[in-house]
């Protein structure tokens, strides 16, 4: 155990518990002045746990935490403050009515007899901006600006405290991948002015790409800190997994039969601006084949989905599912026509989240005569067809199918979704970003079954901005750009940097485009 | 996994916990003001508000004074009958706040929704002519007619949320007021005012006048002399049915879930404006039943000179939901207790110097209470956690990743 004080922030041997389950087991983390340290693990392995130990939060059994070598005690987050320590969460806290400096200086007010005083901390937070490239407008109400700038918004908090050791719990999930390209940047920024760094994710890439070094955790365990520029991918997940993971779909060529779902000039009108989000989109999906529609969040996609599902109306073009219009059909009757459908938000569609788990089971098909008898629940059939489904599918829980679902983790929970769509058994199945905010082992999981699916002979229509799992998982892609198809790729003989310019508008295939 | 719970342990268990504990409270607040108003009052000795704390717990079976001045208890059966029969709309109220509530909707409109039912109900039974369409029949039309006009005043806000997204509350609020204004106009105009006991003035005719009224179905036998009828025997009917409707169908299941999580509900096929829409009628229907059956009595009078103000039965089912955690089965019970409250206030205004305006802070200590009850029962639960000691907690199976209990409530947050 080295004690030098080239360490600005050490966690030795912390152990935190809760009643019957150890959260964090002997886990050590030493954070460099100047690195960026990444702290790998699933979802579930302790990550928050530990980071809630080092921001005040909670108190450890076990362990001590030292700042430059010195041990301190810190019991709540004013002490953490007071060491310098800052931390931007996951969900942003941030006051949406109130102005972008207000919000940086919220709580670390300049007053003169009691008035606000604000020319001296716009002069530092300007002076921040430009030092380390955060561009926001600081008279424009949060509400106003992008999820990327409130992020910068949070950032600047931090520096206005004049933190120096930064935390960031899980930045990336809620970017498009410009904003996570800008993010990266800035990290490195701020690493190579000084402060450091902690970087909570459990995306490979970013990782990889960012960090200097990597602590991994697993199942509240230490397993190990390693050099980013020394390791792999596969080693990294590997380590957080405990067991190698398939990184790249396992998959056969495809083979398209009949088609399943045919669409025709589908235009979706926006509901935030005057005109269509969705322009004119035709395709085709077949039985056999994963077909991805790609592109940058906000073009689109959502609503060409919703209108698909038939969440929004459509204001022109025509839907076929298996031979009959559904063009103008209910929810409930495009889903009996064939459809199923993993929804983009898993706890705004896809769960109700103070429902038990098996009532969130039977969601789609509780009025099916299996599950009910004039009107009355067959609780004994929602029981045994939940316990099936949770054991066929692995969803873990507390407390199996009584589980309220709001207390399950986020993989477990897109797991039941999941399970409960492809169990369904239908011709088509729309996954939208079925894997987003999920750890490796749970993507691969997922993976496999559209797979699985799509060998059985179902079209499955993937909806993603991914890239890595745009590459890996489909058989052709559909680029959306501004609510139009602009190209039809192959992921065997494209390249991402292709497949990045067509979905940034910067490449279009002309009308020649086949609509297969 | 499959072995039970222990009772202590068992949701249920707290909850029942929580409300009786909510009532506990409630009572002896009630008592300590009835100390000390007597020993502030020249008027009153500490023997007579010794009395009164005794009326306020037991105040249901007390048969008055004996020949030295004392008080006596013992089954009183004219209490006991009016306590049901008291009981009847609140528990009907009471419903209507529950399954509302049920389905996320907080149903703060049942005073107006009273009201509606009153009057469809009054004229019903007062202008069909009993030489032409018999009684029985007029009882039927005039409930039905009741409950019609309660749901349709329910639907209102329930339209104006499910399609203009319109806070319930606040249309509720205003749906009162209106029906307030509406009903009293509607008997202004009417020919109903009762001219015939003209000792009394701005009273409707009771529906008896008409020759209709809820049969007794023996209910006069058992508590001879009171007021009680079959409406209790209804309401109790009404309250297994919204029981099952919402444990057991798919129906009710269809409601809880867009009550829930509409988006989710919708996703999945449920028609959810026609849900929130059918959750606020089945609520209104409830309400106006409650009315039908306090009018249909046969023994009430209905006041309606400016009728400025809105139905305490109304407001008071809120504080019935509440205190059953809004389970309709427990409604009945609590619905029981508030008009037994009631019933313990006057017998302190029959048989002490104490006005029964003591009852009304006991409601309200109780309804206090009963908004906290959540709390009561999160410490209740901690509690039994720490009575079962260290062992590893019960929910938490080992082959769940630390995260679900460590992470708590910070799950699913991505």
């Amino acid at each position: 155990m080295e004690k030098t004080p080239e360490y600005v922030i050490e966690m030795l041997h912390i152990t935190k518990e809760f009643p019957g389950i150890k959260a964090n087991d002997d886990i050590t983390l030493q954070l460099r002045k100047g690195e960026i340290h990444a702290l790998l693990g699933e979802n579930g392995a302790g990550k928050s746990t530990l980071m809630s130990v080092l921001f005040g939060l909670y108190q450890p059994e076990q362990g001590e935490i030292r700042k430059n070598g010195q041990p301190v005690k810190i019991e709540s987050p004013n002490d953490a403050t007071a060491l310098h320590i800052g931390m931007v969460h996951q969900h942003f806290q941030l006051v949406d009515v109130f102005t972008v400096l207000d919000n940086i200086i919220l709580g670390a007010e300049d007053t003169k007899m009691g008035f606000l005083q604000k020319k001296n901390a716009r002069a530092k937070v300007k002076a921040l901006s430009e030092q380390y490239g955060l561009l926001v407008d600081l008279d424009a109400k949060v509400e106003d600006i992008t999820v990327g700038m409130q992020q910068r918004t949070e950032i600047l908090k931090m520096l206005y405290r004049d933190n120096e050791i930064l935390i960031f719990d899980e930045p990336t999930a809620v970017l498009t991948p410009q904003e996570i390209e800008e993010l990266m940047q800035i990290m490195k920024n701020l690493a190579a002015e000084g402060k450091s760094i902690l970087f909570i994710s459990h995306k490979l890439n970013e990782i990889m790409e960012v960090s200097d070094r990597v602590t991994v955790l697993r199942k509240g365990k230490y397993v190990g800190t390693i050099d980013t520029a020394g390791t792999t991918k596969e080693e990294l997940s590997r380590m957080m997994v405990g067991r190698p993971v398939q990184l790249v779909v396992d998959k056969a060529p495809a083979q398209p039969k009949e088609a399943v779902l045919t669409v025709e000039g589908l235009t979706v009108p926006s509901k935030v601006h005057k005109n269509d989000a969705v322009k004119n989109v035709s395709f085709t999906a077949h039985a056999g084949e994963i077909v991805c529609i790609a592109g940058i969040d906000g073009n689109g996609q959502t609503e060409f989905v919703q209108a698909l599902t038939g969440l929004e109306k459509a204001s022109a073009g025509k839907i076929t599912l298996c031979g009959h219009d559904i063009t103008h059909q209910s929810i409930r009757a495009r889903s009996q026509t064939g459809m199923s459908h993993i929804p983009e938000d898993r706890h705004k569609h896809g769960l109700v989240l103070d429902f038990t788990l098996e009532q969130n089971m039977v969601l789609q098909r509780y009025y099916e005569p299996r599950f009910q008898n004039h009107g009355f629940i067959r609780f004994d059939a929602v029981r045994s067809y939940a316990e099936d489904l949770i054991e066929q599918y692995d969803v873990r829980s507390g407390q199996g199918p009584v589980t309220i679902a709001r207390s399950m983790s986020g993989g477990n929970q897109q797991k039941a979704i999941v399970a409960r769509e492809i169990d369904r058994d239908l011709p088509l199945i729309v996954a939208v970003q079925p894997t987003r905010g999920l750890d490796v082992g749970a993507i691969e999981y997922i993976h496999s079954q559209l797979v699985a699916q799509r060998d059985a002979g179902k079209a499955v229509l993937l909806v993603s901005l991914e890239l890595d799992e745009v590459m890996n998982l489909s058989d052709r892609i559909l680029v959306m750009y501004e609510g139009e198809i602009v190209g039809e790729l192959d992921p065997k003989k494209t390249t991402v940097e292709e497949l990045g310019l067509y979905m940034a508008g910067a490449k279009r295939q002309g009308k020649e485009r086949e609509t297969a | 996994m499959k072995e039970k719970t222990p009772l202590m342990q068992r949701d249920s268990t707290r909850s029942v916990l929580a409300s009786l504990l909510s009532i506990l409270i409630g009572l002896v607040a009630g008592a300590l003001v009835v100390l000390l108003v007597g020993v502030f009052n020249k008027s009153l000795s500490l023997k007579s508000a010794w009395e009164g704390i005794q009326l306020i717990f037991l105040g249901i079976v007390s048969t008055g004074r004996n020949a030295a001045g004392g008080l006596t208890f013992g089954f009183n059966p004219v209490t006991f009958g009016n306590m049901l029969f008291r009981a009847t709309p609140l528990i009907l109220t009471g419903l209507s706040v529950a399954v509302a509530y049920k389905t996320g909707l907080f149903n703060i409109g049942a005073p107006g929704q009273y009201l509606a039912g009153t009057a469809a109900t009054l004229f019903i039974a007062l202008e069909i002519p009993s030489e032409v369409v018999p009684a029985w029949l007029i009882w039927i039309l005039a409930f039905l007619g009741g409950m019609a006009a309660g749901a349709l005043w329910g639907a209102i806000p329930g339209m104006l949320k499910a399609f203009l997204n319109i806070n319930e509350v606040l249309a509720c609020i205003m749906t009162n007021w209106i029906s307030a204004n509406l009903v009293t106009w509607v008997f202004d105009v009417s020919n109903l005012k009762n001219t015939v006991e003209n000792t009394k003035t701005a009273y409707i005719y009771k529906t008896s006048f008409n020759g209709v009224q809820t049969p007794k179905m023996f209910l006069d036998k058992i508590f001879p002399g009171s007021q009680v009828n079959g409406g209790i025997i209804i309401a109790i009917l009404l309250a297994v049915l919204m029981y099952i409707v919402f444990a057991k169908t798919t129906f009710g299941y269809e409601l809880k879930a867009c009550g829930a999580n509409r988006h989710a509900a919708k996703y999945a096929g449920i028609k959810d404006k026609r849900s929130i829409v059918l959750s606020m009628a089945i609520a209104g229907a409830m309400s106006g039943a409650g009315a039908s059956l306090y009018w249909l009595a046969g023994n009430t009078e209905f006041f309606w000179s400016t009728y400025q103000s809105l139905p305490a039965t109304g407001f008071n089912g809120i504080p019935v939901a509440l205190l059953a955690v809004c389970n309709p089965i427990a409604v009945i019970f609590t619905g029981m207790f508030m008009s037994m409250l009631d019933i313990a206030g006057l017998q302190l205004t029959n048989l002490t110097a104490y006005n029964e305006y003591i009852t009304d802070v006991i409601i309200a200590v109780i309804v206090y209470l009963s908004a906290f009850s959540l709390v009561i029962k999160l410490w209740l639960g901690g509690k039994a956690k720490k009575k079962a000691g260290p062992k590893p907690d019960a929910n938490a199976e080992p082959a769940v990743p630390a995260a679900s209990a460590a992470d708590g409530g910070k799950e699913g947050k991505e």
